[in-house]
């Protein structure tokens, strides 16, 4: 039996497989692009934040 | 006009912009995506040869329109930084090309995942994967060209010839199906006014490239608006902005 056969009984039947998958990966991988962001944006604000914060002392 | 894109060629105006703009782009995003995928996932009905696989296509298509189209933007907007200088331009091509290379990653993957029940293979050596396959490889050269030096002046002037180069690519992925015989199918839209798609498929499919393009507009703005305080950092208004801790 294939991976795609024993995920028949999802919405897309003998697709399903396909379908979850390529939303999936669609997903995580945007998904990723928004986590990299905010990560981003509070690493530089911290960076930025001791940077000045030596510059003063 | 003209003097709008003088105002926003200001590193300060154009992080205010940034920062005005990102819900703008980000709410239409959650409803577009939201429709597209119910309409796509659940309203449209299934293809008459290909059945439900076909629904890979309101992720697929879109994700290969952005690419090239993040491409296009990435490569003018660098050549309108290497000629009038302005570093404003630069940062949009450098934060664009992240997000066209996992557009590239997103359409080649889904190709390859709707190809295996169509064609009986994850990939075939065909003229339109195999030239979206060097989209992506021109994606990554810009990013390490860019990342390779520490004057990001000379980063943009290096990174936005390779850019503009590589623009070549770009028809050549479009009539890749015309051009030769490939396996991909050929171009639904070659006359827009007729289009090859049943009305019930082709609306989500548009709302989905829309979304895409909204998409891209909110993540190139959270990325540019950083790439700007660090570029800024030794200006006074970006030392405001953060210790202020004004966002």
């Amino acid at each position: 039996m294939t991976l795609a056969e024993t995920l028949s009984f999802l919405p897309y039947g003998q697709y399903a497989l396909y379908i979850w998958l390529s939303y999936s990966i669609t997903f995580i991988l945007i998904l990723g692009l928004f986590v990299r962001a905010s990560i981003n944006y509070k690493k530089i604000r911290i960076q930025l934040k001791n940077k000045y914060a030596r510059e003063n002392d | 006009m003209w003097k709008w894109i003088q105002k926003l060629a200001s590193p300060k105006v154009f992080y205010e912009t940034t920062n005005k703009l990102i819900p703008w782009f980000f709410w239409p995003f959650i409803v577009l995506i939201i429709v597209g995928l119910y309409w796509g996932l659940v309203l449209a009905p299934a293809d008459y040869q290909q059945g439900e696989s076909f629904r890979i296509i309101y992720i697929h298509v879109p994700s290969a329109w952005m690419s090239m189209l993040v491409y296009f933007i990435m490569a003018i907007v660098g050549g309108i930084g290497l000629i009038w200088q302005i570093k404003m331009a630069e940062v949009v091509a450098k934060v664009s090309a992240p997000i066209g290379a996992t557009f590239t990653l997103i359409a080649l993957v889904t190709g390859a995942v709707w190809g295996k029940p169509m064609w009986g293979t994850w990939w075939v050596w065909d003229a339109r994967l195999t030239s979206e396959l060097i989209l992506l490889f021109l994606y990554l050269a810009y990013i390490s060209l860019n990342n390779a030096f520490d004057n990001p002046k000379t980063a943009a002037k290096a990174s936005s010839i390779l850019a503009i180069v590589g623009l070549v690519n770009l028809p050549i992925i479009h009539y890749s199906v015309n051009w030769w015989n490939t396996l991909h199918q050929g171009s639904m839209f070659d006359d827009i006014s007729n289009p090859t798609m049943h009305p019930d498929m082709l609306w989500p499919l548009l709302i989905m490239v829309f979304a895409f393009q909204f998409l891209y507009g909110v993540l190139a703005l959270l990325n540019a608006r950083d790439e700007v305080l660090i570029r800024e950092q030794n200006s006074r208004w970006v030392r405001a902005v953060v210790t202020g801790d004004q966002s």
